[in-house]
């Protein structure tokens, strides 16, 4: 029995090999350029109503880390466990465990075709089979909760990028998962529409959802985050709570990244 | 459409839609027309006797290798995120192409689809080359050797009803497209 809500156990993600294998198999030489290691070796427990922020620079592999944990990309090796089911064994219902997990993307992806409303429902209805009254009930919970009742019917093309992330946050809350994933879900909005998805970030933890954030909001981590995880080349270089990042990181490398980051936000 | 999904979405089985799509694409109707009918037809007997069947039968598939083309630009068009975002709801990837991508996929094809309904409809046409080749030339040249002697006007009637058949379909369709994208704003 594991207390843990997620834990992801030595797990590697790689692009690129199937055609290195075939490199292989012909003899035509492997080119070592065309594999890209983006997750290394990578091990990490969350427990329940834990934040934790992942950071660290862009293409290290902090996305498809994520990606890996919510099995949207299916990692080549290791384990990843939601509570005590293990996603990576083959023949494990994952469209079910997908239930469980919440996701949000940094273009925020919603489906174009349908209002923030239907956007909301459309798992609630398909996957959970609720009734029509219940799942829009929900659905309309969900949106309230981030504070967007109001964009209700209006199409992803229609509205600001904060509102669309919000609806974003509330497709994923709706299901009520275990865990939230939360992938970079400010970068791509300019920094008063950031301010809205971090406050509606920061009420999530305030009512104890668990998360696991990629983000580079250094004063929001520093105020919800329990951990952070510096993340580079594929590998965890640092963890510890944000106390140690902002004053003395261990690693030479996360200094100098935390420096970098510092500075820039305060000449903003 | 389905077929267009399969190509995309399914690597082992997408060399066969590949390979349809090929040859009905590239062959002109008149020449599958004929093989099916003069060439295959003895062999295959029942229904390919025919010559309704057969016509049908080649326009048919030829046109569903012209749509799988268009819907397979349109599925690019409306791109992997979907499917993405639709299994990180737990919809599984049937259930994403139903309810995600073929809302979008449709919406994103009325233009070519239109213009595709208009071929099938000229292209049927070329049907007399199994049907009444020799009963079409002999009229063709009939209404130029006899009184009044106008082989303009029967011909531009003929064309006319071509566009009643082919036009207000592609318009409708173009403009349910266009009012579609205007509401979901793309």
């Amino acid at each position: 029995m594991t207390d843990f809500v997620m834990e992801a156990r030595h797990v590697y993600k790689a692009y690129g090999i199937k055609n290195a294998k075939k490199a292989e198999k012909t003899g035509a030489g492997v080119d070592v350029k065309h594999v890209v290691e983006a997750v290394k070796d990578v091990s990490l427990q969350i427990r329940k109503g834990d934040i934790k922020l992942i950071f660290g620079p862009s293409g290290s592999g902090k996305s498809t880390f994520l990606r890996c944990l919510a099995m949207l990309e299916i990692p080549d090796k290791g384990e990843i466990y939601l509570g005590n089911e293990c996603l990576t064994k083959p023949g494990v219902d994952l469209n079910k465990a997908r239930a469980r997990i919440g996701f949000v993307f940094q273009h925020i992806y919603l489906f174009r075709h349908l209002t923030a409303l239907g956007n909301v429902e459309l798992a609630l209805r398909q996957v959970l089979k609720l009734p029509k009254e219940e799942a829009r009930k929900r659905a309309l919970d969900a949106l309230s909760e981030v504070k967007v009742t109001d964009c209700a019917s209006k199409y992803p093309a229609q509205m600001s990028g904060g509102q669309a992330q919000r609806i974003g946050i509330a497709r994923a809350l709706a299901r009520n998962p275990d865990i939230i994933l939360l992938d970079e879900p400010t970068s791509a909005l300019d920094p008063e529409l950031t301010g809205e998805v971090i406050d509606t970030l920061r009420d999530l933890a305030k009512e104890g959802t668990t998360m696991l954030i990629v983000s580079h909001e250094m004063p929001f981590a520093r105020e919800v985050a329990e951990e952070m995880i510096f993340y580079d080349e594929g590998r965890v270089v640092e963890t510890g709570p944000p106390s140690q990042f902002f004053n003395a990181p261990n690693t030479d490398r996360a200094k100098q990244f935390m420096t970098r980051i510092i500075n820039r936000t305060t000449r903003e | 459409m389905p077929l267009a999904f399969i190509r995309v979405y399914e690597k082992e089985t997408s060399f066969l839609v590949d390979a349809y799509e090929k040859i009905f694409r590239g062959v002109p109707e008149i020449v599958l027309m004929l093989l099916f009918f003069f060439g295959l037809g003895p062999y295959l007997r029942f229904p390919f006797g025919n010559a309704f069947f057969v016509a049908a039968f080649v326009l048919g598939l030829r046109s569903g290798a012209n749509q799988s083309q268009i819907y397979r630009g349109a599925i690019q068009g409306v791109g992997n995120e979907q499917m993405i975002a639709g299994m990180s709801v737990c919809l599984s990837k049937w259930r994403s192409i139903w309810h995600i991508m073929i809302p979008q996929v449709f919406t994103f094809s009325t233009p070519g689809l239109g213009s595709e309904y208009a071929l099938l409809i000229k292209d049927s046409a070329y049907v007399y080359v199994i049907g009444a080749l020799a009963e079409v030339m002999t009229r063709a040249i009939q209404i130029r050797t006899s009184p009044p002697y106008d082989a303009v006007t029967p011909f531009i009637l003929a064309a006319l009803i071509y566009i009643v058949l082919t036009f207000p379909i592609a318009f409708w369709l173009d403009k349910w497209g266009n009012k579609r994208k205007k509401k979901i704003g793309l």
